[in-house]
């Protein structure tokens, strides 16, 4: 009897593997595979379409990024796009999740037209912004109307500080929504029991919101907050479309760009992927930082 | 939990509070449907009234130029159908495949109990900390190898599958009831017949949510097209878009037409299937155990 259940359990195990080889060799191609070879040709000095046999540099492509005035504005523009973009949206998110968890009515309504935006592509997205930024275009009326400046163009995609503060209203636009929904599944599982316990013990709702919902809702903010960030630092199309449309490069030149203009554009290959690997390695470490926050953050009900 | 409606001692503070919450949410969407609203009113405009001021939300009568000015495109060769069918072959491939091995793989992690199973869960997350943005450069060159540009494998080959199918397939398998399984298995189906006949029918909504998850990741796909598809014939959508507005930057009504083309698809879904989408973000938030 013991022998046959070991023969069922043996063969279980052998169809386990099965299933899951297949994927498995799909990550070793096509993610494990292009990493490493990444970091490798980031040691030498490789153009595609060179029929010469690469240099190898060691650490040269890196060197080379770390003095370059090119690559250091590619940080900062990268860097201030995720601060810039990451804060408003998880605040905004979570002040619009508790309000809407306030209501009885429409609930559904708002969620569902918060998260609207995220449906579009991103190339969508910017291009619909490009035109109500043009300079006679809505962004102008509106702004003009609410600080009565009539007439003034704010060169909304033109000025260096204005089209970074642009890609940042598109990104926060198409996304809002996405994290509204994220938060308030989060809300949603907080038990009700606890919000009763606390209004009998003659808590008001903003005692209830410091001391009760956002401790609990910690995970949820920390998880959301990482998440947003990884995906600020991979910032990409709204930045690309507005370069193609004629806006300054310098201020939204985020890394990705750089990687593509270095890579596709200037067939710098052995540049690009040096550029790749630092990124992937912040990245790294922001995931890295949200395994460890989340560990120690757990809480349960 | 109706926190602001909750009758406090001090009356007045409730309707302050309430009336403030009531114009954040107005502003909020007015901010959100806005943009979507002048995409679809500038669409059927023609273009000198698109950038008159004030702007006028309801155009006089439908500009249907726009629209055939969108699909004709700058050459007028009707490109537009074609980058229209590549996405959708590109989108709906994509989708298949990662639905069935992020299927296959998520029920072997959950449901079986091998040597190394841990290790290749563990892998197979691993992954999911590698941008596409890093590897693009390498998988750019390897697919230029093996002369993959300009073509569907090209497209398609490096999104199979993907690490955040496998993960959302194998928690809500890990569920799954094991009697139910067995109870099969002692009828004499194959573990194949098993996951087609068993497993995937009544894992509906997970399949559905993935499915719409990830045709829209690939709908939206802009950088690995960028790179592969330089012909007009192999373009996606969001490449002819790019395209356009880098030519016809000035012909807005064409451009917000073509916009609200692109979109047409995604918003078709959107609008029968919205819980699908919603439960497609809210994995992240539930993603113990």
């Amino acid at each position: 009897m013991k022998k046959k259940y070991s023969g069922i359990e043996k063969k279980l195990s052998r169809w386990g593997w099965y299933f899951v080889t297949p994927s498995l060799i799909f990550f070793m191609l096509f993610s494990f595979y292009p990493i490493i070879n990444a970091a490798y040709i980031s040691l030498f000095r490789k153009k595609i379409l060179s029929l010469k046999a690469p240099d190898f540099l060691g650490l040269g492509n890196y060197k080379y990024l770390l003095s370059s005035s090119d690559f250091w504005n590619s940080m900062r523009a990268t860097f201030v796009f995720t601060l810039g973009t990451f804060i408003p949206l998880v605040i905004v998110s979570l002040l619009l999740a508790v309000l809407i968890m306030g209501r009885n009515k429409g609930k559904k309504f708002l969620q569902l037209a918060y998260y609207s935006p995220a449906v579009l592509s991103s190339v969508v997205a910017a291009v619909i912004w490009m035109m109500i930024f043009d300079p006679r275009g809505i962004a102008n009326q509106w702004l003009n109307f609410l600080v009565n400046t009539p007439g003034v163009d704010h060169l909304w995609l033109a000025k260096s500080f204005m089209v970074q503060f642009s890609t940042m209203l598109v990104y926060f636009w198409k996304y809002i929504g996405y994290f509204v929904v994220i938060f308030i599944a989060g809300l949603a599982s907080i038990p009700h029991s606890l919000y009763e316990a606390a209004k009998i013990d003659g808590a008001v709702p903003r005692q209830i919101f410091w001391r009760i919902t956002l401790p609990l809702l910690k995970p949820t903010v920390l998880l959301v907050s990482i998440m947003a960030m990884l995906q600020c630092l991979k910032t990409f199309g709204t930045q690309y479309l507005f370069v193609q449309a004629g806006s300054p490069q310098a201020p939204i030149n985020v890394i990705t760009l750089n990687i593509y203009n270095t890579g596709i554009r200037d067939h710098l290959l052995g540049r690009a992927s040096a550029m790749s690997i630092i990124l992937f390695v912040i990245m790294l470490f922001f995931t890295w930082l949200q395994f460890k926050t989340s560990k120690a953050d757990d809480v349960d009900y | 939990m109706s926190l602001l409606q909750e009758k406090t001692e001090n009356k007045s503070v409730f309707s302050f509070m309430w009336l403030l919450s009531t114009l954040i949410l107005l502003a909020a969407l007015i901010f959100t449907i806005i943009p979507l609203i002048f995409m679809f009113t500038a669409s059927a405009m023609p273009s000198k009234d698109i950038l008159k001021m004030p702007y006028r939300w309801v155009p006089r009568g439908f500009h249907w130029q726009n629209y055939f000015k969108a699909i004709a495109g700058n050459d007028g060769n009707y490109m537009f159908f074609r980058n229209i069918i590549n996405s959708v072959i590109v989108a709906c491939s994509v989708t298949v495949s990662t639905v069935l091995l992020a299927g296959i793989t998520g029920y072997g992690l959950a449901k079986f109990r091998f040597r190394g199973r841990n290790i290749v869960f563990l892998a197979i997350m691993a992954t999911m900390m590698i941008p596409f943005e890093a590897i693009m450069i390498p998988l750019y060159l390897v697919a230029t190898n093996l002369h993959l540009q300009n073509s569907y494998g090209g497209l398609i080959f490096p999104f199979l599958v993907n690490a955040f199918g496998v993960f959302m397939m194998r928690q809500f398998l890990i569920t799954f009831p094991d009697e139910f399984l067995d109870a099969t298995r002692i009828d004499g189906a194959g573990e194949i017949r098993i996951f087609f006949n068993i497993v995937l029918p009544n894992i509906k909504p997970a399949i559905a949510t993935l499915a719409i998850l990830t045709f829209r990741t690939q709908w939206d796909n802009l950088i690995w097209p960028l790179l592969i598809a330089q012909s007009e014939k192999m373009k996606t959508v969001p490449l002819y878009i790019v395209k356009f507005a880098a030519e016809k930057y000035t012909d807005e009504g064409a451009m917000m037409a073509v916009a609200f083309l692109a979109s047409i698809p995604m918003l078709i879904l959107f609008f029968s299937m919205s819980n699908y989408f919603v439960s497609g973000a809210s994995v992240y938030s539930s993603r113990k155990g």
